[in-house]
């Protein structure tokens, strides 16, 4: 799938710190496998060389430059991405999108695509930025599952103002459910009013810490995404798994190395991160850098109180 | 819309009395219409007093149920239809497949270049701009096109590069000649004329 690199990136300084990120390469995600009882864990895109995506361009800001591909007016191609529910965008730069939940609107005022079909009806896509959105840069490094998909009941820790939480509503579709917790009532609000359009975005507005408190509105959920980067955040993943996950559930956990420990090598904070989930029940399967995209971040998979019978399988 | 939803079961039409010239042009055109998007409408020979029987036996009724099935992509991408090809969308996925040679300057991954596959499913749409993009995040009006390969040939910057590409390939599969015999500038032209007399 061709995504553009290097200068002409499809997506150019998304958060403003983008200036900085050119030059550097060979750190990543941890090097190396470990195992996990057996199974050995993939470890993708450690030390990764060179500039990325957009690392030259991010200093210009956005739609910077000589004529990027994603302008307003564009004709574009949308084809189905490997990940259900998921869409990529081919025009003479790619982009992943997903199909608006609600025709017209954009969240936070991203690129659409609208299509009209050979029947007349209409139907819209939405250009997820992975410079905004942790999971939508996992999916460009290449992760394998990502479990959310049309229909997946889900929990998002640390929705902030429900860029992600937008396009995961739009993935789960109408038939699935988002339950975002977000403690910060700055950019919860953002949240509620995002969610105020989104039929199955359920805000919460507490503190992930304790979920007892927002127990009565969870239900039991699929999938687990949490994107809270806080020195705990392995322990508020397990104790949110132990109420709302279901056995062989999934989650999807995006560490940044700085907030964890900020003196100790990127690498060593994951491997640390990776060895607290398995302490929890959770069984790592994957762990990917979000390199070209955040700094010093890793995103791990896998599943939640896998059966035993699966892992003498495997 | 009953010719959407894949039924099995009764598709006749009740055989109405003309009340006016016009409703009966309507009818006529609509039922037209249908003959060629539906796959429930059978022709008047077919029907067993007016009614559509479906077949009795199972395989075929297998068979029947499928080929009313629409081909979409699934419910994991939310029934992306299979799209019908005409010649300029297999111009524009052509295209785009050959993408890494329209401009120097820009370099993607590799993709299926070399495969003339062409993707089933998939939509063309176009890209509609925020209320609060800046100019450099839209295109004129005049610069809107209908296809992908018309907004290519309508780009001036690579004009040029896309000229000489051209020019160069032809050049290189031209059958062979002599160097010197080329006229080059106006010097050799001169003593070209020169020769010749």
């Amino acid at each position: 799938m061709g995504f553009p690199r290097g200068r002409s990136g499809g997506f150019r300084g998304g958060r403003g710190d983008g200036g900085g990120r050119g030059g550097r390469g060979g750190r990543g995600g941890g090097g190396g496998r470990f195992g996990d009882r057996g199974s050995a864990m993939k470890v993708r895109g450690g030390g990764r060389g060179g500039r990325g995506f957009g690392g030259g361009g991010g200093g210009r800001g956005r739609g910077g430059g000589r004529g990027g591909g994603m302008k307003g007016g564009n004709k574009v191609v949308v084809e189905p991405h490997r990940h259900g529910g998921v869409f990529i965008a081919k025009g003479k730069e790619d982009a992943i999108v997903t199909k608006n939940l609600v025709p017209g609107e954009a969240v936070y005022n991203e690129k659409r695509i609208s299509i009209q079909n050979e029947d007349g009806t209409k139907v819209e896509y939405r250009v997820w930025n992975p410079f905004r959105s942790k999971l939508a840069a996992a999916i460009l490094g290449g992760v394998d599952e990502i479990y959310i998909k049309p229909g997946a009941r889900v929990l998002y820790l640390g929705a902030a103002s429900g860029t992600t939480v937008s396009h995961v509503s739009d993935i789960v579709g109408p038939t699935g459910v988002v339950y975002a917790v977000e403690f910060s009532h700055r950019s919860g609000r953002d949240l509620v009013n995002m969610a105020k359009k989104r039929t199955n975005v359920i805000p919460i507005i507490e503190d992930a810490r304790h979920p007892s408190k927002y127990r009565m509105l969870v239900g039991m959920v699929d999938v687990i995404f949490s994107d809270v980067a806080q020195p705990d955040q392995a322990r508020i993943l397990a104790l949110n798994a132990s109420y709302f996950l279901k056995a062989e559930g999934h989650f999807v956990i995006s560490i940044k190395a700085n907030c964890i420990d900020s003196t100790q090598p990127a690498e060593a904070v994951f491997q640390s991160e990776v060895n607290k989930l398995k302490q929890d029940q959770f069984r790592p399967s994957e762990q990917v850098t979000l390199e070209p995209y955040e700094r010093d971040h890793a995103c791990v998979v896998g599943g939640y109180r896998v059966a035993k019978k699966s892992k003498s399988a495997s | 819309m009953p010719e959407n939803k894949p039924v099995i079961g009764l598709s006749w039409e009740p055989k109405l009395p003309n009340l006016s010239s016009r409703t009966h042009n309507g009818s006529e055109s609509k039922s037209q219409n249908q003959g060629e998007t539906s796959a429930l409408w059978r022709p008047n020979s077919e029907l067993v007093d007016g009614l559509f029987v479906p077949p009795n036996d199972p395989r075929k009724l297998n068979k029947f149920k499928k080929k009313q099935l629409k081909d979409t992509a699934g419910k994991g991408w939310f029934d992306m239809p299979a799209q019908t090809i005409t010649p300029e969308i297999e111009k524009d996925l052509r295209l785009l497949k050959l993408r890494s040679a329209i401009d120097p300057k820009r370099h993607y991954k590799k993709g299926d270049s070399k495969s003339k596959t062409l993707p089933k499913y998939f939509q063309i749409g176009t890209v509609v701009e925020s209320a609060s993009d800046f100019f450099t995040g839209r295109l004129k009006n005049k610069e809107r096109k209908g296809t992908i390969a018309a907004e290519l040939l309508s780009d001036r910057t690579l004009a040029d590069y896309r000229k000489r590409k051209v020019r160069e390939i032809e050049e290189k599969n031209q059958p062979g000649g002599n160097e010197k015999w080329k006229i080059k500038g106006r010097q050799s032209l001169k003593r070209a004329k020169q020769r010749r007399h």
